[in-house]
């Protein structure tokens, strides 16, 4: 975004054009598609495996589940119930644009269709869609920083992220406050078609992994039920992990409980 | 004319005013006999276009009523409003509206979304359980199958798997999803408490078509399969209600709403589902009441276009047999007739052709209509699962409900308008001057 169409020649040239650029640009300074890219791999990276603790408060209800999950890329990703008993091994499994539940009490796989994406996960404020990933800022939104600066005592970027024309997404707005250094997030606002607040994550336990500050803790709060909430901790996460493509199929899906 | 002073004399006057219209008529038979078939064509119309329309309207309250909603049912506030799964009604509502108002059949019914899946394909589904004992007493809704046995209990365990509790699908979502009787259907649900409930059951039969919604979502269930898939111990969604005799509808809705109002008094209601409420069916299908409304409206303006198109051809006669007659009158007049008595005459002769005309219309309509109630008009070869309309399934073939009542009405309309008609004449006649006719 920020690289000027000078024609350089020459080392020197080019060692002038960085100084330049170093004086001339604060050293936040950062490309949106590259931040993109960070935030949409943050809890990814190129193959990961985590283990996570959600609770889930409603006004009818409360209760934690403990799941396991692994990731590869942006294609694959399974996640599995550990706790509590009665939900136990069910498993979520996606594969490119395709997602099941394994269903451990029955012994059966079924097929998520692409229209309960926005549908609650396992009773959660989290959807299908945040589960598994299934879209990326990168691939289905047009993002660009709306506000770089200082806010609140901390330097941040603000990302404000519109769908693309024709992206298969839930939301008609997302707005994500990152952390200028580490490029943490702070916390993401999600927007609906009439441009209505539906629900704000705050992230927070930053941990540097891989050298990347990843937040431990998501906290999600619905923006029409101020009493209910989701809270997601990772209590283990590890990037890097070999995993083949052939660890998500439906055959791992059915022994992995 | 000699003018008697007693009391009956205007009687006498009328009747024989009656007797020379009639007399009149017949002068020129042709003329009064078209006159008389334009007008019995007419009603005849009306009359059919009346049964069928009854018949239709018949058929939507019955099915509106009698297939899924019955006539009252009664909801808490926040289920009506968002369909929360957790805004029952206490489940001895049942028994205690049953025990208090003997003469209401009580059906419960709980709901819930789910995802129904087959070997091949997932759909949303739309779950709803019913009392297999209960529901036939309130609606036929289970008796409307395409195929296979409406049973709502356990299947019998085979050597590969435990007993499943069986499920009835919807039509459409049978042939969205490719299953059958006997085949395996997975529901997967978000449970009560929170967690996934899922399990597997066996689909028994396949429902007619009833309402589209249902038709594409629909999943029958018992509400013991239910309360173990949604981990929901007690209470209900839906109280359906159906009574003996529609016609005390309005005083039985007002009985349910003080029961309710009592039991709240004995154990009053969490406030998250908000209150009981009862409503009846057209209430809860707005869609419907207001076609009957408008259906009503649509067939009196209908009769009074074609019964004034037949009695405009009644005008043209009236005033071409006065005109003809004008030299007549003149003499009448001449030697002393009152002005009064001729318009009453003419009057009698409009009256008397739409009476014959009423008469035969009502004795050719009768028949005709009896005929479309009994056997209907069949559409069944270009529509075999009906057509809906207004959200509610019809059944292929239009059936007429002859209604004695109306045939009265459009006996009634008909000579109302004719006399209306024939006023133009009468009023033409009673202005004739004597010596312009004359001469």
């Amino acid at each position: 975004m920020l690289t000027p169409k000078v024609q350089v020649k020459g080392a020197v040239g080019l060692a002038l054009l960085c100084l330049l650029l170093a004086t001339a640009l604060p050293v936040e300074a950062i490309e949106v598609g590259e931040l993109v890219r960070h935030i949409d791999s943050l809890w990814r990276g190129e193959t990961s495996h985590a283990a996570m603790t959600m609770t889930v408060k409603t006004r009818r209800y409360e209760r934690s589940m403990t799941m396991e999950a692994w990731s590869r890329g942006k294609g694959y990703s399974l996640v599995v119930i550990r706790q509590p008993i009665k939900d136990r091994g069910i498993a979520t499994l996606k594969v490119k644009e395709n997602i099941w539940n394994y269903l451990p009490k029955i012994n059966r796989v079924t097929k998520v269709p692409s229209s309960m994406m926005s549908g609650s996960w396992m009773g959660s404020h989290f959807t299908n869609d945040d589960l598994v990933k299934e879209s990326t800022f990168e691939d289905d939104y047009d993002s660009q920083l709306s506000f770089t600066g200082s806010r609140d005592g901390q330097s941040i970027y603000e990302l404000t992220a519109l769908p693309k024309p024709n992206a298969a997404v839930v939301w008609g707005k997302v707005v994500m406050v990152i952390d200028q250094t580490t490029l943490a997030p702070y916390n993401a606002r999600y927007y609906d078609e009439e441009g209505t607040l539906v629900r704000t994550i705050r992230f927070d336990h930053n941990s540097v992994i891989d050298g990347r500050s990843v937040p431990l803790h998501l906290y999600l709060q619905p923006a029409d039920k101020p009493d209910e909430s989701t809270e997601i901790d990772y209590s283990a996460i590890e990037f890097g992990v070999p995993l083949e493509a052939s660890f998500f199929s439906l055959q791992n899906l059915q022994q992995r409980h | 004319m000699s003018i008697p002073t007693t009391a009956a004399a205007p009687l006498q006057r009328l009747a024989l005013l009656l007797f020379i219209a009639w007399r009149n008529l017949w002068r020129n038979p042709a003329r009064s006999a078209l006159t008389i078939s334009a007008l019995v064509g007419g009603l005849i119309v009306v009359i059919l276009y009346a049964s069928l329309l009854e018949g239709m309207m018949r058929q939507m309250v019955r099915y509106a009523t009698e297939v899924t909603t019955g006539h009252l049912q009664i909801h808490r506030q926040a289920y009506i409003d968002d369909r929360d799964l957790y805004a029952t009604l206490p489940s001895d509502y049942l028994a205690h509206i049953e025990h208090d108002l003997p003469t209401l059949h009580v059906a419960p019914r709980l709901y819930a979304a789910a995802l129904a899946s087959s070997a091949t394909t997932s759909v949303g589904a739309l779950i709803e359980a019913v009392d297999p004992v209960r529901e036939p007493a309130v609606t036929t809704m289970l008796s409307h199958l395409r195929r296979g046995e409406a049973s709502l209990g356990l299947s019998a365990s085979t050597s590969s798997a435990a007993s499943r509790y069986n499920v009835i699908v919807g039509a459409q979502l049978a042939k969205n999803m490719g299953v059958a009787p006997g085949d395996e259907l997975v529901l997967v649900t978000q449970a009560a408490d929170g967690s996934i409930g899922n399990d597997l059951y066996r689909v028994a039969a396949v429902l007619k078509p009833l309402e589209p919604n249902f038709d594409r979502m629909g999943v029958l269930m018992s509400i013991e399969a239910y309360r173990q898939l949604m981990s929901l111990e007690s209470g209900f969604h839906e109280l359906a209600i159906k009574l003996d005799d529609i016609g005390t509808l309005a005083t039985d809705q007002q009985q349910l709403v003080d029961e309710l109002a009592a039991l709240q008094r004995q154990q009053p209601l969490d406030t998250l589902g908000g209150e009981a409420v009862v409503r009846n069916w057209q209430q809860l299908t707005p869609a419907v009441a207001d076609m009957l409304q408008l259906s009503r409206s649509m067939l009196i303006i209908l009769g009074f276009i074609v019964v004034g198109l037949a009695s405009l051809g009644m005008l043209n006669t009236m005033l071409m047999a006065v005109h003809e007659r004008s030299h007549e009158f003149g003499i009448l007049l001449a030697i002393g007739m009152k002005r009064r008595w001729l318009l009453l005459m003419v009057m009698w002769e409009s009256l008397l052709l739409a009476l014959v005309a009423a008469l035969l219309g009502s004795l050719l309509g009768l028949p005709l209509a009896h005929y479309l109630a009994t056997h209907g008009i069949d559409f069944s070869a270009s529509m075999p699962d009906g057509y809906d309309w207004g959200g509610i399934v019809f059944e292929p073939v239009m059936r007429g409900y002859l209604e004695p009542s109306q045939v009265v009405q459009a006996c009634v309309l008909t000579l109302l308008v004719s006399l209306l008609a024939s006023l133009l004449p009468a009023w033409h006649t009673a202005r004739l001057k004597p010596a312009e006719v004359l001469r």
